[in-house]
């Protein structure tokens, strides 16, 4: 959907060889994902059951997931019964026709957005400028992006590429002030001023969704900036566009996730803005939309439902891709979908198909870090390693890859021989040592580009204790 | 097969695991030899090779079941596998049960093995309660917890604790010691750039303690540092703990010269 | 079929196993519980003492005083003006406790997109987070809460709850408000380098006057 961009052009390797080239990059990757780190720490620190929390909102979720027809009903019917309108879409180009409907049915020339990683993921950004309709992004980092003429390259900071430097430059281009700032209070001044009459004068306000509501039909949007609820009240409607995975049982629910979602994302106890919506304007009411849409998007849900049930679970806080060695190195436009990191390569192949995306899951060292961090106690690893073999059994991998695994195998299933290829590979493998170390090596030139290799020694240890070493 | 009997200790299958069979015997050795000091009786089963994991974590399961029957029908007789890696023996203990999902016959075996499958280090202080005695060492050292034994295995204090019984050893505290080194198995390869950069941010933060040596449980994740510290002409001597431990630290990786 | 139907269709497939729905609110209500058997502990044992611990703490950055009733509001919202170099011109949220309130010379104006002070009343407090809790409705517009610059909230010491569970339990079998708004300090944003700047949308000072 993104094609045409120039930070999400090429393949996954050449993204990345790029990013990596990218010294200014890494600062701002640094400066973001370290402070989110640390932030994160000190609000778990202060939690001394937060392992059992996990635990018990992982079960929440799973609770929804497990009984998704009868909580999906029981929203739908609560939803309508507030005067809320759905529209259910079994993919993006479903979901974004539906938005671009109700911008032509209320002539809407102007629309303010509330950040949404789903609008990202069904290209809703790019319907809503073919369909000739303004878009104003209200959210800091999403501001900041669209200036920019980006992407988002992190699901809570989508603008984690960008420094404070970059962000004064952008300002100072485009704000009507054109002053050129150095603090981030004064740039944030500035959009404030910059976004404020397009909060009052949009004809729609668009906004995403945390959680679905079964038991009141009510929909929850968090913010730390109050720019969903400014985007979301004074114009004439408010959509929400919102993957069916969101739904949960009840309001009490909803509030004990985000005890673990908040803090796994930005380290704070709640964001400063957790609101529930239900409905249009009431009766009485001096403000509030007075239509009240909502887009549920299945998009690959049911097929996640299928084969990943666990990625359901997820609340998108962002800490698995603050604490990925890879995330940190390569930023998020090198994954090249809407959504990066470990979650994002959990799910890209299930949008874009596995092939074009296979790199996604390989491209993980299966540390295991951002299972340990997920509130939602997700699988990542585990998840990445069944794309694998997905891939595997479906051909993707290069012959000399498959060809080079089964040969070891092979091998390594034969002791005698494997003992007897030892025997004959060892000694010529450490003619080509120098001081002890190989600076080249002939079978994965990978490592020695950037890293020696110790030659390896005459005997192996099993030959050494066949031959009657003990020790 | 070479045994070495105590009367009474378990019956140990020392499993060397193929990196250090190929690259780096005074590993099998020292863990040989702590093992015998713990009490256990060590048979070293010739036959073996390789638990698998390069073909599991490339998602080729067919070729890692292959080598995984072949690992359980070595070591399931013994009272314990033991192997000097936590991802060795996080593959045989956490995913060779879920690798014969499918043949519940063999998933049964796997699950046993699985259970008294165990990292040296762990096993040593969890079940042998060992502490070494006699050994010294006048170094400064720094720890890596390798991402495998720490998080699917839980190692983090036991090798602590057995390297604080080593006179004359100081600890020093390496940042970011449970950030991964960007080794991975086969993504140092694949993916050899984004890799470079993750073990040169570590290799950064191993100088800055000014240690002597950089320790840690895992040969591969060990070769992926000392390479980039040798490349990177940094003067900081690597060992698998085991053989700090064992007092077999005498030549580092990279040191023993033909 | 539509959409709606095909989706159904496919997720009634996919989870066969749906109980009955007096069961599933069973689970739910456990599920509930074992959350609340784990929940971050509370730094004080007294609940207002708790709530202004945590909306003072650093992170979330509100000002608090105490007032003895409802008849200081006025005064003290002068002072706050005052000491804020601000006019003595704030916009009030039409509740009847603080229309009937004496205002003297401080003037009460419409709520403007730069509103410089807004006076509101919260519905409850949470001390487990140091939480604002405001129900929309003819008497409290939702943008009261957004639209100024300095937010000043009155807030009754009596209806301060420890957590979010006591909250939903006092809601039980209420019909939902169209906005629940639950306000933890002042607009803050941390999208550049992850540092927390004030006042990116909503205001930037957030001053409690608790009536005990």
């Amino acid at each position: 959907m993104n094609a045409d961009r120039g930070e999400l052009a090429g393949t996954f390797k050449e993204r990345a060889r790029k990013a990596l080239g990218d010294a200014h990059l890494r600062v701002a990757l640094d400066r973001t994902t370290g402070n989110a780190r640390t932030k994160r720490a000190a609000a778990v620190a202060a939690w001394p059951d937060f392992d059992r929390a996990r635990a018990a909102a992982a079960a929440i979720k799973d609770h929804a997931l497990q009984n998704f027809p009868y909580y999906l009903e029981q929203f739908e019917r609560n939803a309508l019964a507030s005067g809320a309108r759905l529209h259910w879409a079994r993919d993006a180009k479903e979901a974004c026709a539906a938005v671009i409907k109700i911008c032509r049915e209320t002539r809407a020339k102007t629309v303010t957005r509330s950040k949404s990683m789903l609008g990202e993921e069904i290209g809703l950004p790019h319907a809503l400028a073919e369909a000739g309709v303004r878009r104003v992004e209200t959210d800091l980092a999403e501001h900041i992006i669209q200036l920019a003429g980006e992407t988002p390259s992190h699901i809570i900071w989508p603008a984690a590429h960008r420094t404070r430097e970059d962000v004064s430059k952008l300002f100072e281009k485009h704000h009507r002030d054109h002053l050129l700032l150095t603090e981030v209070e004064a740039m944030v001044d500035s959009a404030r001023r910059e976004l404020r009459d397009d909060f009052f004068s949009a004809d729609v306000g668009i906004s995403g969704a945390n959680f679905l509501v079964a038991e009141t039909g009510a929909i929850c949007t968090i913010t730390n900036e109050g720019n969903a609820e400014l985007t979301t009240t004074p114009p004439r409607v408010h959509i929400v566009t919102a993957g069916i995975e969101k739904i949960v049982a009840t309001t009490e629910h909803a509030l004990q996730l985000t005890r673990v979602l908040v803090r796994s994302a930005t380290g704070a106890d709640l964001t400063q803005y957790t609101t529930f919506h239900c409905g249009p304007k009431r009766a009485g009411d001096l403000d509030g939309p007075e239509e009240f849409h909502i887009v549920l998007v299945d998009h690959g849900r049911t097929q996640m439902l299928e084969d990943m049930p666990e990625m359901l679970r997820c609340l998108r806080c962002g800490a698995c891709l603050n604490h990925c060695v890879v995330y940190r190195k390569i930023g998020g436009h090198a994954y090249g979908g809407a959504y990066p990191g470990p979650m994002g390569s959990a799910i890209t192949p299930v949008f874009d198909g596995l092939e074009p995306s296979r790199d996604l899951p390989h491209a993980c060292t299966l540390n295991g870090h951002c299972k340990q961090v997920c509130p939602v106690d997700i699988p990542l690893p585990t998840i990445l390693r069944d794309w694998r073999a997905k891939s595997y059994r479906q051909g993707f991998e290069s012959r000399a890859v498959r060809l080079g695994l089964a040969l070891w195998a092979f091998i390594a299933s034969k002791p005698a021989l494997y003992r007897a290829a030892l025997a004959v590979a060892l000694p010529l493998l450490r003619r080509r040592g120098k001081d002890g170390w190989i600076s080249a090596l002939p079978f994965a030139p990978g490592w020695t580009e950037s890293r020696d290799f110790p030659a390896p020694p005459e005997k192996t240890f099993l030959a050494r204790i066949a031959s009657g070493e003990e020790a | 097969m070479v045994q070495n009997v105590h009367p009474g200790g378990p019956r140990v299958g020392l499993f060397a695991t193929c990196l250090v069979d190929m690259l780096r015997p005074n590993i099998g050795f020292s863990a040989l030899e702590l093992l015998r000091a713990a009490g256990c009786t060590v048979e070293i089963p010739k036959t073996q090779t390789c638990c698998g994991q390069p073909a599991y974590n490339s998602g080729d399961d067919a070729s890692a079941r292959k080598l995984a029957r072949q690992v359980i029908e070595i070591f399931e007789g013994f009272d314990y596998l033991v192997a000097p890696s936590g991802s060795c023996a996080a593959t045989i203990r956490v995913h060779y049960p879920d690798l014969f999902r499918a043949e519940p016959a063999m998933r049964a075996r796997a699950e046993k093995l699985s259970a008294k499958t165990w990292e040296l280090l762990s096993f040593l202080v969890d079940v042998r309660g060992f502490a070494p005695t006699g050994v010294s060492c006048k170094a400064s050292a720094t720890y890596h917890d390798t991402c495998s034994g720490l998080r699917e295995l839980g190692i983090k204090t036991q090798p602590r604790a057995l390297l604080s019984a080593i006179e004359g050893l100081e600890m020093r505290a390496l940042e970011g010691e449970e950030t991964c080194c960007g080794f991975g198995g086969t993504f140092c390869v694949k993916y050899s750039e984004i890799s470079d950069a993750i073990v040169t941010e570590k290799a950064e933060n191993v100088v800055a303690t000014g240690a002597d040596l950089l320790l840690g449980g895992d040969l591969g994740c060990l070769l992926n540092m000392a390479g980039k510290l040798r490349r990177a002409g940094a003067p900081i001597r690597v060992f698998h703990a085991a053989e700090l431990l064992a007092g077999r630290a005498i030549h580092a990786i990279g040191e023993e010269k033909p | 079929m539509s959409a709606h139907d095909i989706l159904f269709a496919a997720l009634r497939r996919l989870c066969p196993d749906e109980e009955v729905p007096d069961a599933i609110a069973a689970r739910a209500g456990a599920l509930a519980r074992a959350m609340q058997a784990c929940l971050p502990p509370l730094e004080f044992p007294d609940l207002v003492e708790n709530f202004v611990a945590r909306v003072t703490a650093e992170k979330v950055g509100a000002t608090v005083e105490v007032l003895a009733g409802w008849e200081h509001l006025p005064d003290a919202v002068a002072r706050y003006a005052l000491a804020q170099g601000l006019e003595q011109e704030v916009a009030l949220q039409p509740d009847p406790r603080l229309l009937a309130l004496d205002w003297g010379f401080v003037r009460d104006v419409p709520l403007k997109s730069d509103t410089m002070i807004a006076v509101g009343v919260a519905r409850g407090g949470i001390a487990e987070t140091g939480s604002l809790l405001f129900h929309s409705g003819p008497d409290a517009p939702t943008l009261y809460g957004f639209m100024p610059l300095h937010h000043i909230v009155a807030l009754e010491t009596r209806t301060i709850v420890a957590r979010f569970e006591d909250y939903t339990a006092q809601e039980q079998g209420k019909p939902h408000p169209r906005n629940v708004n639950f306000i933890t300090g002042a607009s803050g944003t941390t999208d550049i380098e992850g540092v927390l700047a004030r006042g990116a949308h909503g205001p930037r000072r957030l001053h409690i006057l608790l009536i005990g």
